[in-house]
C-alpha cells in the first residue's frame, strides 16, 4: 500500500504538470475548449461543494458567475489581476451570505426557489444600474491578459476548489454538513450550529463560482448583463454535478469532461436544438443516473466506495477549516442546585394546547419518571426542554441559567443529549460517524484518532463494537436504539433525556436496557425518562412526574403516583367517577 | 389620486392572474406534491395557443380556451402519469420527491422552452383583442384586463366550490394533508394526485390564455412566471387559497406601483423584497400552517 500511496502521488504531480504545459502545445480550438473544461469543472465542483451534501439545489450559479465577471468589467482595466479576482471573490461571499441568511435558517425548498429567480433578479438589478447611474447597458474590459494566462489561472483555481473540497471533507465542517444532509434535527441535537455551517459552505462555494467568473470575463471583450448572467449555466452545472456523483469529490469533474464535450457537439452541429437536447440529456441523467457515475461504479465495486466516500478526519484540515466555528458555550456548575427547572411551561399547536403550566424540577443525579398517557404532552416537554421547539411561555432553566429561548444546539453544547421516540440515525454514514457526529461539536469537542477512540469506547458500552464500521442505516431497530444512545453520550452530557428508548426492547434486552440506564445514573448522569412500561419506572425511576392533557398532575415516588386516584383514571378512563 | 387609482387598479388585474397562477401550482405542489419548475412553460404555450389561435385561425381568445384549456389539461396529465409517475414511486420520502421533482421538471422546462424558441422563434409577441378604454372612476381601463379578471374570478371559485363541496375535492385537500392517512381511508392516491396535477395545468393553461390578452411574452418568459407563482404560494401559505388570494394581490398592486413609478425593469426585484419581507416576518407564510 505503502509504495501505492507514492506512486498516486507521482502521478499526480504528472497529471498537474501536463496540464499546466498544455497551453505551450495547444492553440485556438484545443485551448478553448480546455478553458471550457477547467471552468465547468470548477463551477461543477464548486456546486457539489455546498449541494453535494445538504441537498440543496442550488440554481443560481449563474448569478455569482455573472456578479464575478460583472465585478471584472466595472473595476478599472490597470488593477493588478489577483487583486480584482480578490474582490470579485469579497463580492461573491457579502451576496452569498445575504442570500444565504435570509433563506438557509428556513427549510431547504425556500432556497431552492429564491436561487431559482436570482440570477434573474441581480441581472435586473445590474442592468437598471448600468441604464440609470452608469449609462450604458453593455461595458468593454480591456483587461491585459492572454488566452493562457486565462488557462492558467482556472488550473491553479480547479486545483484550490480540489484542495479546499478535500480539506472540508475531513474536517467538522465537512461531518457537519454531512449530518445536516441527512437529519437537520439530528444535527442540531448533536450540538451542530445549523445555519453556520451551511452558510458558510454556501459562502466558500459562491467564492469560487464568482472567481471563475471574473477569471473568465476578458474571454468576451464586451459583456452585457444578458451575456453574464445566462441561466443555461446554472443548469449546466447542475447537470454535470449529478451526472459526475455530487457526493464523491472527483465526481463532478468526471461529469463536467464528457458533458462538455458532449455540449460542444451538440452546439456544434444542432445550434438551434441545443435547449431542447441539454433538457432531455438532463432528463435522462435523473431519471437513469440518480446517484450518478460515481453511485454506480460504488454499487459495482465496493472498493471504490470505500476510496470515493473516505472521508475521514484530519486535524490538518479541522486547524484550516475550524475557524468557521465559534467556541462552544461552555458547561456551568450551579451545585447544589436542581440541575433542571422548569416553571410555568406553555405550549400550543394551533387549538390544542400541548402542555399547559408545567412546572417540576431536576434533581442531580437522579431518575424522574415523565408518565402519562398516550398525547399528554410528555415528548413536547421533552422537545421543549432540548430546544426542539420554543415555548409559548414559561421559563427552563440548566444550572440556573434560563434555555428556553435558546437553539438546540446550544443547549447540546450545554450538556442535555436525547434520544428520539422514532429512532433518528444517520443511515447513509457508519456506525462510526454517527457517535463522532455526537463527540465532535460540544465544548469538549473531539476529532482525529481521540475522536475515533472515544466512539469505539462508547459503542462497546453499548454493545456494538464489532458493528462500528458497518452503514448504521442496515441496522435492526435495536441496535439503531442503541446507537443513538451512544450518539447521545458522546455528548458527555449532564442530562440525558431518553424518551421511550426502552421500548420494543424483548424482556432479555430490557433488562440489559434497564442495567445499562442504572448504570448511567451511578456514573452521575441525571436522567429523564419518557416511558410506558410500568415494570421499567419502577425499577428505575427515583421519582416520577404524572401528566395528563399537558398538566401535570400528580409527582412523588413511583410507588406513590401509580396508586394515585387521579393517575388510574387518567391512564384508565373515568373508571373511578 | 388618478394614478395611484390607476395603479390599484391595473394592479388588482395582474394581481388576480398571479393569484390563479399561484392556484393551479397549490394544486401541484401541494396535492400532487411535485415541485413544477416547468410550470411557466406552460402558460406560455398556452399563450402560444391562444395566439395562433387567434391570428391565425381568428378565434376569439375566450372560445380559445375551450380547445387550449382541456389540451392543456390532457398534456399535464400524461406528464403526471409518464414522465413524473418513475419519479413519484422511486421516491422514499418527500424530501426526495421534491429534489427529484424539481430536477426531472428544470429539465423539462429547458425542453419546452426549447421547443417554443424553435417553432415561435425568440422575439416578444402580443395582439390586440377587446383592447377597448373603459372608464371606471375617472382612470380607464382595457376591456380584456377586467374580462381577464372576471374569467379568473370564475375559475377561482368554481375551483373552491369544487375542493370544499365534492367528494373528489375533498379527497384531494385529505391528501394535501396527509399523503399516508388519505391512502388508509380507501383514496386513491395515485389517480387523485394525477388529477390535481392536471386540474393544475388546466388553471396555468387559463391563466396563459387570459394573460396573452393583455401582456406581451416571449418564449423565454415562463421562468419569470413560475417564479411569480411560487413566491405567491409560499408567501400564502401552501394549500391556502385565501392566502393565496391576498398574496397574489399584493404582489401585482406592489409590482404595477414600482413599475409606473419607478422603473419597469425592477418588478422582480419587488417580488424578492415582497418574498423576503413575508419569509422573515411569518416563515411560514402570510395565512399558514407550518410548511412540511
Amino acid at each position: 500500500m505503502k509504495l501505492s500511496k507514492g506512486f498516486y502521488a507521482a502521478a499526480v504531480v504528472v497529471v498537474i504538470a501536463v496540464l499546466a504545459a498544455a497551453p505551450l502545445f495547444l492553440s485556438g480550438y484545443h485551448l478553448a475548449l480546455g478553458i471550457s473544461l477547467l471552468y465547468f469543472t470548477v463551477l461543477a465542483t464548486a456546486w457539489a461543494l455546498f449541494s453535494g451534501p445538504t441537498h440543496y439545489i442550488s440554481l443560481a450559479t449563474a448569478a455569482f458567475f455573472g456578479i464575478g465577471a460583472y465585478t471584472t468589467a466595472a473595476l478599472p482595466d490597470l488593477l493588478p489581476i489577483p487583486l480584482v479576482l480578490l474582490i470579485a471573490a469579497a463580492v461573491g461571499v457579502a451576496i452569498a451570505l445575504v442570500v444565504g441568511l435570509s433563506t438557509l435558517r428556513l427549510s431547504g425548498i425556500y432556497f431552492v426557489i429564491f436561487s431559482f429567480g436570482l440570477s434573474e433578479l441581480i441581472r435586473q438589478l445590474v442592468t437598471w444600474y448600468e441604464v440609470n447611474i452608469h449609462g450604458s447597458v453593455g461595458r468593454y474590459i480591456f483587461a491585459e491578459t492572454t488566452t493562457q494566462g486565462i488557462y492558467w489561472r482556472l488550473l491553479a483555481l480547479a486545483l484550490a476548489v480540489f484542495g479546499v473540497t478535500w480539506l472540508i471533507r475531513h474536517s467538522r465542517l465537512g461531518l457537519a454538513v454531512r449530518v445536516i444532509g441527512q437529519d437537520e434535527m439530528v444535527a442540531r441535537h448533536c450540538g451542530i450550529d445549523t445555519t453556520r455551517a451551511k452558510l458558510a459552505l454556501f459562502a466558500i462555494s459562491a467564492a469560487f463560482m464568482t472567481v471563475t467568473g471574473a477569471i473568465m470575463a476578458p474571454r468576451w471583450t464586451y459583456i452585457d448583463p444578458a451575456i453574464a448572467f445566462n441561466p443555461t449555466i446554472s443548469f449546466e452545472v447542475v447537470i454535470m454535478a449529478l451526472f459526475g456523483g455530487a457526493g464523491a469529490l472527483f465526481g463532478p469533474l468526471l461529469g463536467a469532461v464528457p458533458l462538455v464535450l458532449l455540449f460542444e457537439l451538440l452546439i456544434g452541429n444542432f445550434p438551434n436544438y441545443f435547449s431542447i437536447l441539454l433538457g432531455l440529456v438532463f432528463v435522462l441523467i435523473v431519471y437513469a443516473l440518480p446517484q450518478g457515475v460515481f453511485g454506480l461504479l460504488e454499487a459495482r465495486f465496493p472498493k471504490v466506495r470505500r476510496a470515493a466516500s473516505a472521508t475521514g478526519m484530519s486535524a490538518l484540515a479541522e486547524k484550516l477549516v475550524g475557524p468557521v466555528w465559534p467556541r462552544a458555550a461552555k458547561r456551568e456548575m450551579a451545585g447544589d442546585a436542581p440541575v433542571l427547572q422548569l416553571a410555568g411551561l406553555r405550549k400550543s399547536f394551533g387549538g390544542l394546547v400541548a402542555v399547559d403550566n408545567l412546572s417540576f424540577e431536576l434533581r442531580r443525579g437522579e431518575i424522574l419518571g415523565l408518565i402519562g398517557p398516550n398525547g399528554s404532552g410528555k415528548t413536547t416537554a421533552l422537545n421543549l426542554i432540548s430546544g426542539a421547539i420554543a415555548p409559548d411561555s414559561g421559563e427552563i432553566k440548566l444550572e440556573g441559567r434560563p434555555i428556553a429561548m435558546l437553539p438546540a444546539h446550544r443547549i447540546a453544547q450545554r450538556g442535555v443529549a436525547r434520544t428520539f421516540q422514532l429512532v433518528r440515525v444517520l443511515g447513509a454514514s457508519t456506525c462510526l460517524e454517527n457517535v463522532i457526529a455526537g463527540l465532535a461539536f460540544h465544548s469538549n469537542a473531539l476529532w482525529g484518532a481521540a475522536a475515533e477512540q472515544r466512539a469505539r469506547e462508547l459503542l462497546t458500552r453499548v454493545g456494538l463494537g464489532d458493528k462500528a464500521d458497518m452503514p448504521a442505516g442496515q441496522f435492526t431497530y435495536i441496535d439503531q436504539k442503541r446507537l443513538e444512545l451512544a450518539r447521545a453520550l458522546a455528548l458527555s452530557p449532564d442530562v440525558l433525556l431518553l424518551d421511550e428508548w426502552l421500548a420494543g426492547l424483548n424482556p432479555s434486552e430490557l433488562h440489559v436496557g434497564i442495567a445499562l440506564v442504572k448504570m448511567l445514573r451511578d456514573e452521575g448522569l441525571t436522567i429523564i425518562i419518557v416511558e410506558h412500561m410500568m415494570d421499567a419506572i419502577r425499577s428505575l425511576c427515583d421519582r416520577c412526574v404524572v401528566m395528563s392533557a399537558g398538566a401535570k398532575i400528580a409527582e412523588g415516588p413511583p410507588a406513590a403516583v401509580l396508586s394515585d386516584k387521579e393517575v388510574i383514571r387518567a391512564y384508565l378512563g373515568g373508571a373511578g367517577d | 389620486m388618478t394614478l395611484a387609482l390607476d395603479i390599484v387598479l391595473s394592479g388588482l388585474v395582474l394581481g388576480g392572474m398571479y393569484a390563479l397562477f399561484a392556484l393551479g401550482l397549490t394544486l401541484q405542489y401541494g396535492i400532487a406534491r411535485i415541485m413544477n419548475l416547468s410550470y411557466g412553460e406552460f402558460l406560455i404555450a398556452a399563450a402560444f395557443g391562444a395566439l395562433f389561435l387567434y391570428t391565425g385561425m381568428a378565434v376569439n381568445p375566450i372560445v380559445g380556451m375551450l380547445a387550449v384549456v382541456p389540451a392543456a389539461f390532457g398534456l399535464n396529465w400524461l406528464l403526471y402519469q409518464i414522465v413524473l409517475m418513475p419519479l413519484v414511486k422511486r421516491a422514499k420520502s418527500q424530501g426526495m420527491l421534491e429534489v427529484d421533482s424539481i430536477l426531472g421538471t428544470f429539465g423539462i422546462l429547458f425542453v419546452i422552452q426549447g421547443v417554443m424558441l424553435v417553432v415561435f422563434g425568440g422575439s416578444l409577441q402580443s395582439y390586440s383583442y377587446l383592447s377597448i378604454p373603459i372608464h371606471i372612476l375617472g382612470t380607464t381601463l382595457a376591456l380584456n384586463r377586467i374580462l381577464a379578471l372576471a374569467f379568473a374570478l370564475i375559475i377561482a371559485g368554481v375551483l373552491y366550490l369544487f375542493l370544499t363541496r365534492t367528494r373528489y375535492g375533498i379527497a384531494m385537500r385529505a391528501i394535501a394533508v396527509n399523503p399516508v392517512a388519505a391512502q388508509l381511508s380507501g383514496i386513491n392516491i395515485r389517480a387523485a394526485s394525477a388529477l390535481a396535477f392536471a386540474a393544475g395545468g388546466a388553471i396555468v393553461g387559463a391563466g396563459g390564455v387570459l394573460t396573452s390578452m393583455f401582456l406581451t411574452f416571449s418564449a423565454a418568459s415562463g421562468v419569470v412566471f413560475t417564479m411569480k407563482a411560487l413566491i405567491v404560494v409560499i408567501m400564502g401559505g401552501v394549500g391556502n387559497m385565501m392566502g393565496a388570494l391576498v398574496a397574489g394581490l399584493l404582489l401585482g398592486i406592489a409590482e404595477t406601483a414600482v413599475a409606473r413609478l419607478v422603473d419597469p425593469g425592477l418588478t422582480i426585484a419587488v417580488t424578492y423584497a415582497l418574498f423576503l419581507g413575508a419569509l422573515l416576518w411569518r416563515p411560514t407564510g402570510l395565512f399558514g400552517r407550518p410548511a412540511r
